[in-house]
Order: structure tokens, then C-alpha cells, then sequence
């Protein structure tokens, strides 16, 4: 007799699952790469104004931060929504298992999905904004507060989209939680791109700094969603 | 005033239609506990387990316990000290020395090489407020957490009135400290960390009732609200620390100004203690009031099953 599977064999089937269907409807992936995309231009006709030696260095890395929270904002609702309205929620609570791993595939497949986005929107960003003028060298370095903020991103908004998806008006509620929550992260993890995007001075003291705190928050933050996911989709 | 129900309540008499209505009050108030008490059955005794629920926490649920006895005493104690703290801030605590004046200048009626900062006044008010918001968040944290290990409504209750009561002190010490950042600083906003972090938190403490009026059901909505507020909890020590960690932030830390002298000490003590028996009476009457209603609440359900019987 095969004993009851185990707590990876759950995450990992949960996982499929989510991947297989996003794959096959596209529906989180297509809807966030457009967003993206528009917020893009947004920032075109924004800056359109401005002279013509400003230096988009300075603010490129807030800008792409900005991008990236309502990019996921949007996905994230969409994230729980499906689960909701086709009522699969229920079928995997009936499952003995550890409700905490429901957190943990739910918020890995949303961090696959937000890096899948950030892989395209990144080259964009830079042939919109990053061609005219010069990137520092050390640029290549921000691919760490990319992953850290995501990961971060991907932990926070799987918790409070479990949340709010059982709320009366649910994307608002979400944006109204999410962003004070993802703040400290949002800032340091912009100041941290800034920095290796400037490269300007003691920029690497800023870059770890940041880059610690970021990686700090994303630490607490999981543990608490770990901790406290059993009780909030029990409800 | 508790004797008092007691005794009228003995009084009644145990009559076939009083009775059933005596048991049943805390009952209906407390549905919760009872189911809690049955996922706790295998362990406790099997002896009736709805009359006991009906009693133990019957006393926990009475609308008056002993701090509320001396509720009026500890209230009107906390606005003296606060009115006291508020005249010894101005007449008793020395002025400090603010910008330099060119030589020695005749301002008021004194002769003095210094520029005295009246805005400085503001501290006395804005740092006990602002400590007190961050005891309301750590009691709301605290219940909440008990929320989320007994299912108790009462916790919930308690966490929501601790929760109003940060609410009051975080808007007050932002609307002192927005004096402060203006008055002081010359600016009505800076990204300081500290005002940036403590800009969160108040942002935070609104998204929980915000979150609390968008879910009808009553323990989904204790639920998620507790865990908000033990997530709100964590901002709470960045928020604290992040001036003593940050040492380019321009919010002063007093130690690092040099400490205070002893009439500056006294009168912020003054003034904490005031604030923290305002706070502490402030949120037992709002947790009384609350509780009062509920009561009313059943009983008028229990009276409209009544005529309808």
C-alpha cells in the first residue's frame, strides 16, 4: 500500500495545475503583458514633456518599480478570481494536506508568472526609455532586487489575494492592502535598481544595503504568509 | 453596579419562562465559545457542557469588570495630567534654544543670543501620542492572535476596539507631527524613513476597517482582520527602529539630541501617563459600549422570538 503522498508531491501537483491551465487559457500572462505594455506608453506621453538632456537615469528605477506593483496588481487578482468562480478552491481543500503548501505553489506559480512579465517588459522598458541615454556597467546588476522584489511581490500578494477574493469589491480591496504592505520592499528594492542603474559613487553600499532589507522583508513576510495561511483559506 | 445585576437577577424568579431566557443570553452572545467547547469535548469533562459554556464566560462577557469600576477615576485622572502636561509644557518646561540670532537681540522682553523654539512644545505631545498608537497596535496584534488561536469573538471584539483606538492616536500623531514637520523643518512633507514608515502604518490601520466593512460573514471577517493587524504589527518595530537604525533621518531621536533636562522629562511623563490612562479608558468604554449593544442586540432577537412564540 502506497503510504499518503507527500507534502512535495502536493505542491508539485498543484503547481501543474496551475501551470497547465494558465498555459492553455493564457489568461494571467496575456492580460498582464498588455497592461505592461500600455503602462509603457502611459509613461511615454508622462515624460513626453520633459527637456531633452534630463537624465531618465534617476527615476528609471521607481518608474520600472511603479510598473511592476500595478502589473502584478493586476495578475494577482486575476490569480484567485479563476479559482473562485469555478469553484476548484473547494476540491483542493477537501485534500488532506497541509494547507500551508496550497500557499507555497500558489505563490511560486504567481512568482513564475510575474518573472515570465518582467522578462518581456524589461527589454521594453529599455528600448523605450534606457536607449538614449547610457546605462552604468554594473546595470547587469539588477537582476537581484528584480528576482528579491518578486519573490517578495509573489509571497505578499498571494496572501492578501486569498484575502480579498472573498471580499465585496475585491480588486480595489486588493490594492488597498497590497501596496502600503509591499512599501518597504517597493523602496528599497527601487533603490537598489537605481543604484546599480546609476552606478554613480559608493553605489554598491546602497545596492547591498537594499538588497538586504529587501531580501529581509521577503523572509518575514513569507514565514508570516506560511504561518498564517492555514487560517485565512480555512475562512 | 455589578452586585446590583447579580442581585436582580436572583431576584427574578425562576420562573418556566425567565429561566430559559437567563441560560440563553450568553449563549446566543458567545456562539463562538460554544463551538469551540465542542472541538474541546474529547478532553474535558462530558458533564453539560452548554451550562458551563453558559457560566465561566459569563463573567468574562459581563459588560462590567473591575477596570470599569474605576473607569471614571482612571478618565478623568488621564484628561488632568494630559491639561496639566499641556500648561506645565508651556509655563513649567524651559524653551529651547533654537537657530542662532545675529549677536544678542531683544525678543519678548529678554535679551537672548538664540532664537527659542515655541514649536518645540509640540514633542511633549507628539511623542506620548505616538508611543500610546503603538501600545494600541501591539494589544490589537495581541488579541488578534488570540482570535486566530481560540476562535473567541471576543477577541475579535477587543482587537477591533484596540484597532479604533490606534486609529485616533496614529491620526493624532500625524496631524502633531505634520505641525512638527512644518514648523520645525520649514516643509509639509519629507520622505523622511520615519514619516514614510509611520505614513504606511496609518495608511494600514484604514485598510483594516476598510477591509472589516467589504466581509459580511462573522468569522471571516474576524479572521482576515486578525491577520492584517499581526501583519500592521510588523511595520510597528521597523517604524520604531528605523530612526535609531537610519542615522541620516532627520526625525530627532531624544537620546541622540543629548537627552532631556529633568522639568523637559517630567513634563513628558506628565503627559505619557495622561495619554496612556486616556487610551486605556477610552478603549474600555468602547469595548463596554460594544458589548452593551450586542446584548441589547440579542435580547431584542430573543423578545421578537418571544411574541412570535
Amino acid at each position: 500500500m502506497a503510504g499518503r503522498p507527500s507534502a512535495f508531491a502536493h505542491y508539485r501537483i498543484l503547481i501543474g495545475k496551475d501551470l497547465r491551465r494558465e498555459f492553455r487559457s493564457k489568461e494571467m500572462l496575456s492580460s498582464m503583458g498588455i497592461y505592461a505594455l500600455l503602462v509603457l506608453i502611459v509613461y511615454g506621453a508622462a515624460l513626453a514633456q520633459t527637456e531633452r538632456a534630463f537624465d531618465i537615469l534617476q527615476m528609471s528605477g521607481g518608474l520600472f518599480w511603479a510598473l511592476v506593483i500595478f502589473t502584478s496588481l493586476l495578475g494577482l487578482n486575476r490569480s484567485f478570481a479563476a479559482e473562485k468562480e469555478q469553484g476548484s478552491l473547494e476540491g483542493i481543500l477537501l485534500v488532506p494536506m497541509d494547507r500551508s503548501v496550497i500557499f507555497l505553489a500558489k505563490a511560486s506559480s504567481n512568482l513564475l508568472f510575474l518573472l515570465i512579465v518582467e522578462i518581456i517588459t524589461l527589454p521594453l522598458f529599455y528600448f523605450f526609455f534606457l536607449t538614449l541615454t547610457t546605462p552604468a556597467p554594473s546595470s547587469w546588476l539588477l537582476i537581484a532586487p528584480v528576482f528579491v522584489g518578486t519573490l517578495g511581490i509573489a509571497g505578499v500578494g498571494t496572501l492578501l489575494a486569498t484575502i480579498t477574493a472573498n471580499t465585496r469589491g475585491r480588486d480595489v480591496m486588493l490594492a488597498v492592502l497590497f501596496i502600503p504592505l509591499i512599501f518597504p520592499l517597493l523602496y528599497a528594492c527601487a533603490a537598489a535598481t537605481s543604484a546599480v542603474l546609476i552606478g554613480a559613487g559608493d553605489f554598491m553600499q546602497t545596492f547591498s544595503v537594499s538588497l538586504a532589507l529587501a531580501g529581509g522583508y521577503d523572509l518575514i513576510m513569507i514565514l508570516i504568509g506560511w504561518a498564517l495561511y492555514d487560517f485565512v483559506i480555512s475562512a | 453596579m455589578k452586585e446590583q445585576r447579580n442581585m436582580s437577577r436572583k431576584k427574578t424568579p425562576p420562573s418556566a419562562k425567565a429561566r430559559p431566557f437567563t441560560h440563553d443570553k450568553p449563549r446566543i452572545l458567545r456562539e463562538p465559545a460554544v463551538h469551540n467547547q465542542k472541538a474541546q469535548q474529547p478532553t474535558g469533562s462530558s458533564g453539560q457542557p452548554p451550562v458551563t459554556s453558559a457560566q465561566s464566560p459569563g463573567a468574562f462577557m459581563s459588560a462590567i469588570s473591575w477596570p470599569d469600576k474605576v473607569l471614571p477615576v482612571l478618565l478623568a485622572l488621564g484628561a488632568f495630567l494630559v491639561t496639566a502636561g499641556f500648561l506645565m509644557a508651556f509655563l513649567f518646561a524651559a524653551p529651547v534654544n533654537g537657530a542662532a540670532v545675529d549677536g544678542v537681540e531683544l525678543i519678548g522682553n529678554s535679551m537672548v543670543s538664540n532664537r527659542l523654539l515655541l514649536s518645540q512644545k509640540i514633542f511633549y505631545f507628539h511623542m506620548p501620542v505616538a508611543l500610546v498608537s503603538f501600545a494600541a497596535l501591539a494589544f490589537a496584534g495581541y488579541f488578534s492572535l488570540r482570535y486566530l488561536m481560540t476562535r473567541d469573538q471576543g477577541f475579535d471584539l477587543r482587537a477591533r476596539v484596540g484597532m479604533e483606538l490606534a486609529l485616533v492616536f496614529v491620526l493624532a500623531t500625524m496631524a502633531t507631527g505634520e505641525m512638527w514637520t512644518r514648523f520645525e523643518w520649514g516643509v509639509w512633507w519629507t520622505w523622511d524613513p520615519r514619516l514614510t514608515t509611520y505614513l504606511i502604518l496609518t495608511i494600514i490601520v484604514i485598510a483594516y476597517f476598510v477591509l472589516r466593512n467589504a466581509i459580511d460573514e462573522l468569522e471571516r471577517r474576524a479572521t482576515y482582520a486578525a491577520v492584517i493587524s499581526i501583519i500592521a504589527l510588523v511595520d510597528v518595530p521597523i517604524c520604531y527602529m528605523t530612526t535609531r537604525l537610519i542615522p541620516s533621518s532627520i526625525h530627532p531621536v531624544v537620546l541622540r539630541e543629548g537627552g532631556m533636562s529633568a522639568d523637559m522629562g517630567l513634563t513628558v511623563t506628565v503627559v505619557m501617563v495622561g495619554m496612556l490612562l486616556t487610551g486605556f479608558s477610552l478603549y474600555r468604554l468602547r469595548l463596554r459600549q460594544l458589548r452593551l449593544s450586542q446584548r441589547v442586540e440579542a435580547i431584542t432577537e430573543l423578545l421578537h422570538d418571544e411574541v412570535a412564540r
